[in-house]
């Protein structure tokens, strides 16, 4: 009920937003000296549009719009100035339209009709002609602007596989998906987010292997979004949520084209953005979190065992500081006793309760760690080792914390790192605090009902209707050897049933290596 | 329905045998212990047959009313104000066992692990956690007991194979010392665990698939069976004829696991971990109480009942025993009297209600 009140209101919105711009909703005008009028008066202070009037073959009045610094503007002097002024006009009936038409040597050809078509297509890049005589005006696509070039991701390093990253360039990014994927089966949406920015957002997906009311489901989360603008995938996850308040992140945020590739062949939908190296990928559950792209390149048996390592270092970097709290301060007698004698020595000096002194310590790291994050690349690094050194170090001299403390927080910290999607290692680094507090104030049981709460939230949570837990709970044992381990590529011949389901199989079985003996 | 939510009949088994072994494990065998001495492990055995009649009674029931719950096909079945009343009386048995089952575990984390910290705080933040997982639905509660059933079964395991160095195998001799009667006495005492097996009837209408509900039903009465089985025979071969001394004696065994001077004292996780298997149990039981009183009051959702009738569960469970030894008195008394009315005699009399009608009506159809 609550949705169709909020889409009512919605729809308000969006049709007042509408009869603002009503103007630029009408269609060119006749003549030339109108239109250029219109256009000055709509470019009004914008110093880096070109209105460049000129005439075609000295007869026909005409008029060139571009922005400066989105178009190619060596392309637009050699294929569309020059033969345009050069062209011979008869004096026949010929249309003013068909004659720019057949003299402008440019592909990407279309025709306009609106001042808001001119608009768009000026705004991104793509110069306008309009002839004088003539409601049609002509976009051309000879948009050229500066871009990063394609490098690795700086977010997520592999050792082995592919070293492309997105980059801010939305077309550049298709490009890429469509060379990994070169079936015209691969469907990409586009559609427009932004009162002001009017970012181009590209809705992708399989056909075939994606189900119908997922896509429809995205389209309607996206049309639903009326904002000023878009300047990240963030933006738009948090309007797309199936539960915003979640600490858990439920979309893949991802810059790797590989990943979203091999995601859209599982039957998932990738939105990406212009403007941002980052895609989002919907639905998406708590174990594609933690799982990165490299587990898929490397052997399946290190790949198995680094996932491992990852689930047990998970649980580490939420439960290790709480659980010091607790057994220190409830449960002494669960250490062997040649331990709790060094804990307590080391103790000894300390001022503070187990609590006060972990909480101290976590906020202090996740502090280095931010002021890391922010300082620039020649300082930063040097910063956050000494700065962590030097507290540590001197702090464990000074008797303000334990040295078991120091290492505790160490190992947390390592733990936090391994976690491949730094939105899910941000969760769990916040999911931290509120467990020390029950660690400290009711021990072993504390912690636990900590972690049955976290769990009865995480079954709560569904991103894009699928399950957050899922293949665990709801239960899926054909999908454990893609979560619990990491199954040989030839043994993971379904797709994930939940995405996957209109098209089951992605290979054909019984493709076990099995190479000729006996040939010594 | 009240609650929209579909599950597995593989996980409803998992719901129930969570919900009826995290307690009887605990205390059944001490319960078990002090009437049927050595023969205290051939109880679970007798007491799984009333388990057996249960999900049968519940499941013939179901297939008559698909879609309801005893507290709704009751008023069919005998009327309006006996149906309603039958009703009441589920729904005070809930309140009062689930009451019950809190108040041990409350016993239970104060007196081995927090002395100090007040009761009331204990019960509070537990019942708190169980009403957030009632508030998300069946769906959310099943889910969460397939993510901690493995942590239960490998917790088990892990007790028992540890603890094979310290069993004495020969306390179980000799067998039937003074005949059947003892463990027959005995398996009453665990059948009302596996009398708990009624709550299916509550279970069943949101299943996908029904058909499956019996097999499953059945699998999970014999799952609970063989765990229950362990425990006594766990600590029958440990503490032999002072078994019934304890209050938690599997616990006590617990505190028994030594390897290697470094794997010792473990009873604080074990504690931990079985605080998991506590929570599916009452949040399972707060489940059928509150959509029972939803179902009872003909409310449309449940929501709003979760946390009122959370906080009536807290004062029914400070108020309901003095302490541990009375719950434990209760238990061992005349609770599996009170157990067999509910969860077996009204039932069985609803089916025969049901069945004598349906003979009445066939007549009646044929002389027409």
């Amino acid at each position: 009920m609550m949705w169709r009140i909020r889409r009512k209101k919605d729809k308000k919105k969006k049709q007042s937003a509408l009869k603002q711009s009503k103007q630029e909703q009408d269609p060119l005008y006749t003549h030339i000296t109108e239109n250029e009028n219109q256009f000055r008066q709509i470019y009004e202070d914008c110093s880096d549009v070109i209105l460049h009037p000129f005439s075609i073959g000295g007869k026909h009045q005409a008029l060139l719009i571009y922005i400066d610094g989105l178009s190619n503007t060596e392309e637009i002097d050699d294929s569309v100035l020059s033969p345009l002024m050069t062209a011979t006009v008869n004096d026949g009936e010929q249309q003013v339209s068909t004659l720019i038409k057949n003299t402008v040597a440019v592909s990407d050809t279309k025709e306009v009709h609106t001042f808001s078509d001119c608009i768009q297509a000026i705004s991104t890049g793509k110069p306008v002609i309009l002839a004088d005589n003539s409601q049609t005006g002509f976009s051309l696509g000879l948009s050229k602007w500066e871009k990063r070039s394609v490098e690795s991701p700086e977010a997520e390093k592999v050792v082995r596989g592919p070293r492309e990253g997105f980059v801010e360039t939305l077309t550049v990014n298709t490009s890429m998906l469509r060379r990994k994927i070169r079936s015209p089966k691969l469907k990409m949406q586009s559609m427009e987010i932004g009162r002001y920015t009017k970012t181009n957002v590209m809705i992708t997906y399989v056909d075939g292997l994606v189900d119908k009311t997922l896509v429809e489901e995205v389209l309607n989360r996206l049309n639903r979004i009326d904002i000023d603008g878009v300047l990240e995938s963030g933006v738009i996850e948090e309007f797309i949520e199936d539960d915003p308040h979640s600490p858990f992140p439920q979309t893949l945020a991802t810059e790797r084209p590989d990943i979203v590739t091999s995601n859209l062949l599982d039957g998932r939908v990738a939105i990406l953005i212009d403007g941002t190296p980052f895609s989002l990928i919907v639905p998406t559950t708590l174990y594609s979190l933690l799982q990165a792209g490299e587990d898929y390149y490397r052997r399946y048996l290190m790949a198995t065992a680094i996932r491992w390592l990852r689930y047990l270092f998970l649980v580490i970097s939420l439960l290790l500081p709480s659980l010091y709290v607790a057994v220190l301060t409830y449960h002494q007698e669960m250490l062997p006793t040649s331990l709790l004698i060094s804990m307590a020595a080391a103790r000894e000096q300390i001022p503070f309760p187990a609590l006060v002194e972990v909480l101290m310590m976590e906020i202090t790291f996740e502090a280095l760690r931010e002021a890391g994050v922010r300082l620039p690349n020649q300082v930063g690094s040097a910063v956050s080792i000494v700065g962590a050194l030097v507290i540590g170090e001197a702090a464990v001299s000074a008797g303000i914390v334990s040295a078991p403390m120091v290492i505790v927080v160490a190992i947390t910290g390592i733990a936090s790192f391994t976690i491949p999607r730094y939105s899910a290692a941000t969760a769990i680094r916040m999911l931290r605090f509120p467990m020390i507090l029950l660690a400290g104030t009711l021990g072993l049981l504390g912690i636990m009902l900590g972690i049955i709460m976290i769990v009865v939230h995480l079954a709560t949570l569904r991103s894009f209707g699928v399950p957050y837990l899922s293949p665990m709970a709801p239960m899926q044992f054909n999908e454990m050897k893609d979560t619990l381990v990491r199954a040989p590529w030839w043994k993971l011949n379904k797709r994930p049933r939940l995405t996957g389901e209109s098209n089951k199989y992605r290979q054909s079985s019984g493709q076990k290596p099995s190479p000729i003996r006996g040939k010594e | 329905m009240v609650d929209k939510g579909k599950i597995s009949a593989m996980q409803l088994a998992f719901l129930l045998y969570l919900a009826i072994t995290s307690t009887a494990v605990l205390i059944a065998p001490a319960i078990t212990g002090g009437i049927a001495e050595q023969d205290m492990w051939l109880a679970p055995i007798w007491g799984s047959i009333a388990g057996f009649l249960t999900v049968f009674i519940a499941y013939r029931l179901n297939t008559i009313y698909p879609k309801q719950t005893i507290i709704q096909y009751s008023e069919k079945i005998i009327g309006r104000i006996p149906g309603k009343l039958i009703g009441l009386l589920f729904l005070f048995y809930y309140l009062h066992l689930n009451a019950l089952s809190l108040r041990e575990y409350g016993d239970f984390v104060v007196g081995n692990f927090l002395p100090e910290t007040p009761m009331f705080v204990v019960l509070g933040t537990m019942v708190f956690v169980c009403a957030a997982a009632v508030r998300g639905g069946i769906e959310v509660m099943a889910r969460t007991a397939t993510i901690f059933i493995p942590l239960i079964f490998f917790l088990f395991l892990f007790i028992a194979i540890m603890l094979i160095p310290d069993l004495e195998p020969k306390h179980m001799l000799p067998i039937m010392e003074n005949g059947i009667g003892p463990s027959l006495t005995g398996g009453f005492l665990a059948s009302s665990w596996f009398m708990q097996f009624f709550l299916l009837s509550f279970f069943l209408p949101t299943l996908g698939k029904k058909q499956k509900g019996l097999k499953w039903g059945m699998l999970s009465v014999i799952a609970t069976m063989l765990t229950f089985f362990l425990a006594n025979l766990i600590s029958l071969f440990i503490f032999g004829d002072i078994t019934s001394t304890f209050n938690f004696p599997v616990m006590s065994a617990v505190r028994y696991i030594s390897m290697a001077d470094f794997l010792q004292h473990v009873e604080a996780i074990v504690m931990a971990i079985w605080v998991t298997g506590t929570f599916v149990k009452i949040a399972v039981f707060h489940y059928v109480l509150v959509i029972g009183t939803a179902q009872w009051f003909k409310l449309s959702d449940y929501r709003q009942l979760v946390f009122p009738l959370g906080f009536l569960l807290i004062i029914m469970a400070i108020w309901s025993a003095p302490n541990l030894q009375k719950v434990a008195h209760v238990l061992g008394t005349t609770w599996p009297f009170y157990d067999v009315l509910v969860h077996v005699l009204i039932p069985t009399l609803l089916l025969v209600a049901v069945w004598l009608r349906g003979k009445a009506n066939g007549k009646n159809a044929r002389k027409k």
